[in-house]
């Protein structure tokens, strides 16, 4: 550090991701306080970024691309034939939050979410008292501020994922917001076989499954953070297991399936 | 005729128009597979990146400013994320990545790498300044880049001492940030 702002070489090594131990620690410290950082820090991303430019355009199969907008054009149908539906639910779903959400922050998360929980019940400044919370949370940083929108918003639900018949053993939840088509997943299944992958599916109530990203086996330690198209109302959540890196339609069996409302 | 601005493409897909998401596709894809493929070394690992990546683009088009960021740097941030944590099976960069995401939308960039001369003229100043760097800076900065590698993580895959590493590495990125802008 010099003088009131980082070094400008700290936050190209920051971007770079080669910052480590107590220089990072400290740097980190500081970007949270400074906006002026914040954005040369920005600066710096898009500067290393470029790096990758070094390496020589390759051009993907043209099967790739046909994927890719076969998914747009299922998500689009998807989210058109959703929206009587996420009219319903935001009426019936006025759930406030409690302790039962287990996200594998351990002790950030349940600081988090009991702290949630007080002000749903205490009727407290949710904006303010999650602003300070986030500010002493400095890691899982990105899930941690998706959750902190989530369950500081009415329309925000839960839905926990439940093992299958005959399917391996395991359990996962949910914390997902509709009209902010952002969705916080945590949980633990038994290890995918080899070359099969986990994915999240978010179940419309009318039209295909929508991708919501592949998840690890075990995610008590590390939520995964869900952006899906916002308005898409989710009938269930469920996980699939897929061939290596997901399908863009399930083709494997359903392992946890969770029915909202 | 002049090709269409990134900012009027996303502002398309704003509104559903799935030709503009192709347009950009055609556009940025073989930048962004190069420096994927270079990364993970496995075509179809590279090819999955590249599908999400752009999934997410029209996923979050209302979201992304394009008077306030470079497009094209914005997907490379998020892609060399994503390929770095599928490369080490970290899940960190994954979650990191919307939060770098924000920060690279609140930049101008400096490089209008819409143009796609302007692109590979950047990209040819590039590999010539690691080019031109010593041996051993460029490799410290190269495990960096393209392996995801801290300086701890360099120090100990090769033996090299911490303070050393160090040294290599920010004397390369100074080198670096010259070119770069």
């Amino acid at each position: 550090m010099t003088g009131p702002h980082a070094n400008p070489e700290d936050l190209d090594l920051y971007a770079l991701g080669a910052l480590d131990g107590e220089d990072k620690q400290t740097l980190e410290a500081h970007l949270r306080a400074c906006p002026y950082c914040q954005q040369q820090l920005a600066a710096a991303r898009q500067r290393t970024a470029l790096m990758g430019l070094a390496a020589p355009p390759a051009v993907p199969r043209p099967e790739v691309k046909a994927a890719l907008m076969d998914k747009v054009r299922t998500e689009k149908r998807a989210g058109t034939g959703s929206r009587a539906a996420q009219t319903a639910l935001s009426k019936i779903r006025k759930k406030r939050w409690g302790l039962r959400f287990s996200l594998g922050f351990g002790l950030a998360t349940a600081v988090l979410a009991f702290a949630t929980y007080e002000l749903a019940k205490q009727d407290l400044d949710r904006g303010k008292q999650l602003q300070q919370l986030q500010a002493q949370l400095s890691q899982d940083a990105a899930a941690l501020q998706a959750m902190a929108q989530i369950t500081g918003a009415p329309d925000s639900t839960q839905i926990t994922l439940l093992q299958q018949p005959n399917g391996p053993p395991g359990q996962a939840h949910v914390l997902y917001n509709a009209r902010m088509g952002l969705g916080v997943y945590s949980g633990q299944i038994a290890p995918a076989p080899s070359g099969k992958s986990y994915q999240l599916w978010l179940v419309p109530a009318s039209g295909a499954p929508v991708d919501a990203g592949v998840v690890g086996a075990n995610q008590q330690n590390g939520a995964v953070v869900v952006r899906l198209a916002p308005g898409l109302a989710p009938k269930a959540f469920a996980v699939t297991l897929e061939p290596l890196g997901g399908r863009p339609q399930p083709t494997g069996p359903m392992v946890l399936v969770g029915a909202v409302g | 005729m002049q090709p269409a601005p990134d900012s009027a493409l996303v502002d398309r897909m704003r509104t559903g128009d799935e030709a503009a998401l192709s347009t950009l596709y055609d556009h940025y894809s073989a930048m962004l597979f190069g420096m994927l493929m270079r990364i993970l070394r496995d075509q179809q690992a590279a090819e999955e990146v590249l599908q999400d990546l752009f999934l997410q683009l029209w996923r979050n088009a209302a979201q992304f400013d394009s008077a306030r960021g470079s497009l094209p740097a914005w997907l490379m941030v998020i892609g060399r994320n994503r390929a770095i944590s599928r490369l080490r099976g970290r899940r960190d960069r994954e979650v990191l990545e919307e939060e770098e995401g924000d920060y690279a939308n609140t930049f101008v960039s400096g490089q209008n790498i819409e143009d796609e001369s302007v692109r590979a003229e950047l990209a040819r100043n590039i590999s010539a300044a690691l080019g031109q760097l010593p041996v051993e800076q460029r490799q410290a900065v190269e495990l960096a880049y393209f392996e995801g590698m801290t300086q701890s993580e360099i120090a100990s895959q090769t033996g090299i001492p911490l303070g050393t590493v160090k040294t290599r590495v920010r004397t390369a990125m100074q080198s670096l940030r010259q070119i770069l802008g």
